[in-house]
Order: C-alpha cells, then structure tokens, then sequence
C-alpha cells in the first residue's frame, strides 16, 4: 500500500516537474491543496477555490468554481489561470484543460503519508519548494513526536464514527481498516475496531458495535462550535455493554481538520491523540 | 383451480399457513446473525442487561430489526395490493402516485439542511419524511375528490406519475445545493435501512398502521368488484367514489409510515402482490391477508441475508429484495407456464 | 306479452356532466314496459351511454328523475337498486387473473351482507346463470383467455347472477364476430321469455336492434327523434334523420324482422 503511494507519488512529481513553470494564479477546488497553498505561504497566488473550502478564513473574499461534482469549467477559464487543482478522477475535467492549454495538477486522496508527499510535490509545481518541505518536515515530526509518546502506552480499541443520524444510532457512518482517518488514529495511539475492513468508511449496524466492543467511540463532527451536539452522544446509552459507553469513554471532536486531509493532519492527530491518552498530554 | 366454495376453507388456510410461515420466520430471523450469541445467556436473569452483550445483541440490535421489517414489508404489500386495484394496474406499486417520492422528498430536505429537532422522542428524519408522504397523500385525496365522474383511473394514474415526476425532481434539486456528504446521506437513505435500534421509532408508526389496515380490512370484496371497472362495480352497489377515497387514502398511509420507518425499499410493494396471487389466486379476500403475512416474511428473510451474509458492513436492505424477489418470481412465473 | 305496466322510467329527464358544459341528454322522456326489450339508438355521441347510466343510477340527472315500478330511483339505497337493475357494460377487462365462475359470482355482491361469503346457494345460481348462457364449459377458465363473444356471455351471466328484474345492456355487441352478434341476440331474446327479464340494449347496430327490440327510443344529440313499437319507428325517415343515410327499410321474409340496408349518403 505505501509503495503504491510512493511510486504514484513520484509518478506526480515527475509529471509535474516535466511540465515545470512556477504557477502565480493557482485555481484549487480540493479544500485539502487550499488548505496546503496557503500553509506553504502560496496563499496570494491563489485566484479561486471550490464549494466546500473553508479554511484559512481568507478563502471567503476568494469566487468559487464549483467541486468535484459540479466544477464551472467557464468560471475557472475566465480566471485565466496557470495551475487548476483537481481530482485525478475528473476526467473530463482534465480533457476540458488540456483543450484549453490549462496545467493542471491532479489530486488522488489517499492516506497520511500521502498528504505530506502531497504538500511536497504541490511545493515544487507551484514553485514555493523551500517553504513547503518545511511544512511537510514540520507535520512529519509533529506526527513522529506524537507516535513517540503513545508508544510505550497501551492502545484501546476505538471506533471512529464521522456520520451519524442526530438522536438515534441509525446510518453509523464509521472510518473503514483504510484512508487517513484510519492511519491518523493509529498514530494517535488507538486500535482501529475495524482494522480488518478494506474500505475507507462503511455503513455500521448496531449489531457490529455490540459485537466489536470498542474501548472508546470518538464522533468527528464537522461544524465546529455546535454547542448542542456533545448532548447527542446519549443516543449511544441504547447499548450499554459496549466498554466504551460503561466507561462513560464516548467523545466528540468538531472541526474540519478531521474531514480535510490537509497541513491540520497533524494539529488533528494530536487532538485524537489526547482524547485517547489524556494522561500523556497534560 | 381451487373451487370458490371453498372460500372459507382458502382463507382460513391461507391465515394458518402464511401466518406460520411469519411466526416461524420471526421467532427463528434474531436467532441469526453475524455475531453468534447464546440463547441461554441472552435471557439469563442473572446478569444485568447492561453487562449482557448477548441479550443486547438480542434485544436492541435484532429484535427491532425483525418487528420493523415485519411491520414495512406487510405495508407495502398491502398497499402494492390496494394501488393495483384500485388503478386496476398491475404494474402499479406504492410509489405509483407519489407517496414514496414525497417521503423522500421530506427527509432529503432534513438531511440537506441539518434540521435535527426531535418530536415526540422520533428523530427528524422519519418525522418529516412522514409529512411528506402526508403532502403527497394530500394532493392524491384531492386528485380522487376532484375525478369527475366518468373519468377513468387511467387519469388518476398520470397525474399520480406527474405527481412523482415533479417531487422527484425537487428532491435532486435540493441535493444539488447540499454537500456531497449529504448526498451520501440522502442516497443512502433511499436504499433502506431496518436497523432502528429502539422500540419507541417502531411504536410511533404502528399507530397509523394500525388505523389504515383496519380501513383496507373493510374493503377487499370491494377491491374485486372495483379491478372490473367503475361501471361494473357501480352497478353491483359499489360506492367506487367512497371506497377509493378510503382505499387510497389508507394505502397511502401506509406507504408513507412503512417509509418514514425503513426508507423507500423498493421491490416489496410492486412485487410480492403478484407472488401471493401466484400462490392464493386472484380473490382479494385472500390476497390481501396473504400479502400482509408474506410481505413480512418475506422482508425480514431479505433484511436477514442483508445483515448476514455480506461481511461485517452488510448490504442495504433494499439490493437484497430484488436480488431475491425477483429470481423467485421468475421461477414462479416459469412453473406456472409449464 | 308479459304483463303491463311501466316499470323503469325516464322523466323530462336532462343531464349535462359539468355545470357550463353542454347538455348531453336535454329533456328525454322514455318509459320501458315490464317484460319489454328496449332498443336505444342514435349515432355516437347522441347520449346512450349517458342514459343508461341515467337510467342505472350510477348519474344522478340534472333535471328530471329516473323511477322505478314507479318510485323515485334516487331515493333507493345503492344495494337496492343494484339488486333490482343489473348493467352490462360495453368491455370488461379484467386487470387480474380471475376464472370465469368468479366474475360471475362477484355479481351475487348486492345480495351479500358486509363479510358474508358466497354460500352454496349463491354457488348454484352463478352455474345456472353459466348454463344460461352456455358457458358452464368455461367456468374454470381464466377470464382474460376467452375470446371477446365468450366474455360478453360470461358478463351477462354475471349480470343474471345479480338476479334483477331489469338488465342494462350497453352496446353488446360492439367488438363481437357476426356469428357471435346472432348468439347474443338469440341469448336475450331467450332469457326475456324464459326469465322475464325486462331490457334496455343500447346499440348503433340497426339490425340487431330490429332483431332483437320489441320498442325503440331514437336518440339524436341528446334528443328523443322516436320512440315507440319497432315497426312503427324503425322507418325510412327515421333512419335518414337519425344516420343522414338513405336505407332501405325492408321486413326481410327469411330473417322474420325488419332488416335496413344502406344506400347512400343523403345531404
């Protein structure tokens, strides 16, 4: 799987440096590459940014062209940009730019060592190299640093849950034995209870909660400063023999860094990291 | 063919077999499952139920699944049955005239814009799918009230499909301007899911249930007459005007209750009337029991290989039923025209 | 002759489907004696459906009343009526895979309470009606398989399993082979005299009116052009006001009825 990314990896930086001009009105519909841009200071050279970007707050002054669904090829060609940032899978996408003599760098969303070879190769297309091996150097010892301190501790079984109806246990969406949720987790020191599954994410029924017994369930929540939502967490005293819900070890985390796989990834790892061993972060 | 004098003995044998057939199923459906517990444990007194992972496995991860598929799958085949009927079309399902599309609509709406508020201890999303089923009911009732006298039922049909047409496609309307989580969401919500957890979500709907099934039990010698035609039924005392007003309006209750529960499952409404007349016959006296009976079974047979037999994840209920309808019914279908 | 006496009776009777539309039946007055076989005719759109739906209660008049053995139609319950005025309708489909002896059963439903069951009583009476019409062969037979003469005759055996005094029959043998067009004919000339049963056959077919009707009404846009014994009305002028067609109107020696046959347009 790491060699996978790896070679893709290569693969894209060679494509890359192959195509090699530094890029000065950068069009990026992946809010993970916004987020990058503007950590690696490549913020001013970004013209436009897609639909569900949020952050850093100055992406809100910037016009929006749209995501991976329903990207406004004509909005994104009036900007006459020199880099668009997409995703790989955007075939058409990527034909309509190469019809039009537009570079574009093409995102493939993977797990969490790819996110700092991402900022690597982006750094170097874009032409702010220096600045983001920083970043991506910084994350990575971030992330080792917070790898040191858990390893010694034992690690409890977790679920981690990104979806969930409000006020009942139906449509548990859950982070699969796959993706950056998967590998964030197990840097942060836990256990993935559903390590065995290959997939990114997968639909869990209440059945499967009985039968994993996670030790601790963290609920990601997105919109961040919901002050009502932690009341929710009760829907999950329904199954009481569950260890995490005995031992009262049912939490939840808001905030975007956990849906982005971005220059955050650390910050977030961290915060898992906490929830999980709070005794090693005092 | 089965002699009509032996109506008595038909429906009672058709109570005494698909009634057994939906005990055995519902006592033998949480029995089974991925995680293998045992029985002595889950009803051991002895250890509380927190600590009994058994009995939870048993009683709030199975057990509600079964009562919730018996109580979908008898609704849509009744109101499969109801709709067929009435529209005199045997393609005509529970979605026909909008009911299930308007559902949809409700809980797309709730799902796109976060409502989360709770009622009567019921969760949004099967609250306002309800009211949109009830929206979609609404202008059904008043499409039957509006009929003229003379006009035929192939024209409550169309303008039931416009009906649908129109509400499906607010429904896309309203995903576009969601995210692409909540379109995750919605789509996933369309395939069906009987994994309620709590007896409360199942108690709620039971209530309107209850009063249209025992409407449409008012009605099933109605149904013949009326599968003949308006004119002939008319002329044989039928008050077509009232019964398809009931008929409707209680079909479409149903429909949206069983959908507020466990989504739009497709498949159970269109097709398990047409099993059970392979089975029964024609006779809605016996029909209508035998599709209440075998609509359920039948659901917590499909909810069970959904949950069972495809990895810890599962599969939706609703790619099961007509993975398993429809084989079964071509095989009924070939030995009937052998 | 059976016995005299009105039995069903259509008073001044006009009917339009909406409030602003026109008017399909303006002012008709008819009567249809006991026993009697009553042909309506009048080109398409003249109104007979529309009054024999008139007549079977299943429209209510806009102005004037339907009687029956002189009481107000309107006044007896839907059971009532159904019990005493049976209809055969133009085509029945069968949406469903119903047998012969069910349909004709279903028409034993006015006389059933509200969960009653067909009993054996009722039983005997759908085969009777079967034999009457010469279908008992069918009765195990899926409905929607016969051809079209065979499902008009089990439809009228419906019909006589609902046991009424009076049958309403609406263009009967519209979709039907010659051959057939004669059976039907010979059918209900037969249970009139053996079963007394007093009919109005709405047809545009001259002939098997002339065949079959003791009286006729002639309807033309919604207006009563004739009315009375076969052989008074059903004349050469009568045809040309009613068809615009030229006929000739003949009592063939052979057929022992009037027969008409078309000539020509007559503008």
């Amino acid at each position: 799987m790491r060699r996978a990314a790896l070679a893709l990896a290569a693969v894209v930086v060679a494509a890359s440096v192959l195509v090699r001009a530094d890029a000065h009105r950068i069009v990026s519909i992946i809010p993970a590459t916004t987020e990058m841009l503007f950590a690696m200071g490549a913020g001013d050279r970004v013209v436009a940014v897609g639909s569900y970007d949020r952050f850093p707050p100055e992406v809100d002054k910037l016009p929006r062209v749209g995501a991976l669904l329903d990207p406004n090829v004509e909005r994104i060609l009036a900007l006459k940009p020199d880099l668009l940032i997409l995703y790989s899978t955007q075939t058409d996408l990527r034909a309509q730019m190469e019809r039009a003599g537009v570079a574009y760098y093409g995102y493939v969303h993977r797990g969490l060592p790819d996110i700092t070879q991402t900022i690597r190769s982006l750094g170097a297309r874009v032409g702010v190299d220096a600045a983001a091996n920083a970043l991506a150097a910084r994350i990575e010892a971030q992330l080792a640093d917070i790898r040191a301190r858990v390893a010694k501790s034992a690690r409890p079984k977790t679920l981690l849950v990104f979806g969930r109806e409000p006020g009942t246990l139906r449509s548990i969406d859950a982070s699969g034995g796959i993706g950056f949720l998967h590998d964030m987790l197990e840097t942060a020191g836990g256990e993935d209870v559903l390590a065995d599954t290959k997939q990114q994410s997968l639909t869990m029924s209440t059945e499967l909660v009985l039968a994993r017994a996670p030790d601790v369930i963290i609920e990601l929540r997105y919109a961040r400063g919901d002050t009502t939502a932690p009341a929710d967490l009760k829907a999950w005293d329904a199954l009481p023999s569950v260890p995490a819900v005995r031992n009262h070890r049912v939490f939840m985390l808001q905030g975007e860094e956990f849906v982005v796989p971005g220059p955050r990834v650390a910050a977030a790892t961290e915060r898992l990291a906490r929830t999980l061993h709070p005794e090693l972060f005092k | 063919m089965r002699a009509p004098t032996d109506l008595r003995r038909r429906i009672v044998l058709t109570f005494a077999g698909f009634g057994t057939l939906a005990a055995v199923v519902c006592l033998l459906a949480p029995l089974v499952g991925s995680t293998p517990i045992s029985m002595p444990r889950v009803f051991d007194r002895a250890i509380p139920f927190a600590d009994n992972v058994d009995a939870q496995v048993f009683f709030v991860a199975r057990l509600p699944r079964v009562l919730a598929a018996v109580l979908v799958g008898a609704s849509f085949a009744v109101a499969g049955v109801v709709f067929q009927a009435f529209l005199r079309n045997p393609l005509a399902s529970p979605d026909t005239l909008g009911v299930s599309t308007g559902a949809t609509l409700g809980a797309v709406i709730v799902i796109t814009f976060h409502i989360d508020t709770a009622i009567l201890g019921v969760s949004a999303v099967p609250v306002a799918s309800f009211a949109g089923s009830a929206g979609a009911l609404g202008v059904v009732y008043l499409l039957s009230v509006a009929r003229r006298r003379g006009t035929s039922s192939t024209v409550l049909l169309l303008a039931g499909v416009a009906l649908s047409a129109f509400l499906g496609a607010v429904s896309r309307l309203v995903q576009v301007i969601g995210d692409y989580t909540d379109v995750f969401r919605s789509i996933r919500w369309m395939m069906g899911s009987l994994d309620v957890g709590s007896y409360t979500d199942i108690v709620v709907p039971l209530v309107p249930m209850t009063i249209a099934l025992a409407a449409i039990a008012t009605l099933p010698r109605v149904l013949d007459l009326v599968s003949l035609g308006d004119p002939a039924a008319e002329a044989r005392g039928v008050d077509v005007r009232r019964a398809e007003r009931i008929a409707l309006v209680s079909a479409s209750l149903l429909t949206g209750s069983a959908v507020s529960l466990g989504g739009p499952i497709p498949f159970v409404g269109i097709i398990v009337p047409h099993i059970v007349r392979l089975i029964v016959g024609a006779d809605h006296r016996v029909v209508l029991p035998a599709a209440a009976l075998f609509g359920g079974s039948f659901l917590v047979v499909c909810d069970l290989v959904a949950r069972t037999a495809f990895g810890p994840a599962g599969m939706p209920v609703g790619a099961v039923t007509a993975l398993i309808g429809g084989p079964f019914f071509l095989w009924l279908l070939f030995r009937r025209f052998r | 002759m059976a016995d005299c006496g009105l039995m069903l009776t259509a008073e001044n009777v006009s009917f339009a489907y909406d409030r602003r539309a026109r008017l399909v039946l303006d002012d008709v007055s008819l009567s249809v004696p006991r026993g009697a076989i009553v042909g309506l005719l009048g080109p398409n759109g003249s109104g007979k459906t529309t009054m024999l739906r008139l007549l079977s209660g299943t429209l209510t008049p806009t102005a004037g009343r339907v009687t029956l053995d002189d009481v107000a139609i309107a006044a007896l319950s839907r059971r009532e009526l159904a019990r005493r005025i049976a209809v055969v309708p133009q085509d029945t489909h069968s949406a469903f895979d119903f047998s012969a002896l069910e349909i004709v059963l279903m028409g034993r439903y006015p006389h059933l309470a509200a969960f009653e069951l067909e009993g054996a009583r009722d039983l005997s009476i759908a085969r009777d009606a079967l034999a009457a019409t010469g279908t008992s062969a069918l009765e195990a037979r899926l409905f929607a398989t016969l051809s079209g003469g065979e499902k008009q005759r089990v439809v009228i055996a419906g019909a006589l399993a609902q046991a009424s005094d009076v049958l309403l029959l609406d263009e009967p043998t519209a979709s039907l082979d010659l051959g057939f067009q004669l059976d039907i004919a010979a059918l209900l000339s037969r249970l009139n005299r053996d079963r007394a049963v007093t009919m109005v056959v709405s047809t545009h077919d001259l002939n098997f009116a002339a065949a079959l009707c003791t009286e006729m009404v002639l309807l033309k846009a919604g207006r009563v052009i004739g009315v009375g014994p076969t052989r008074e009305v059903l004349t050469r002028e009568r045809v040309r006001a009613l068809y615009g067609v030229d006929a000739d109107v003949v009592d063939h020696p052979r057929a022992g009825h009037l027969t008409v046959v078309p000539l020509a347009r007559a503008d």
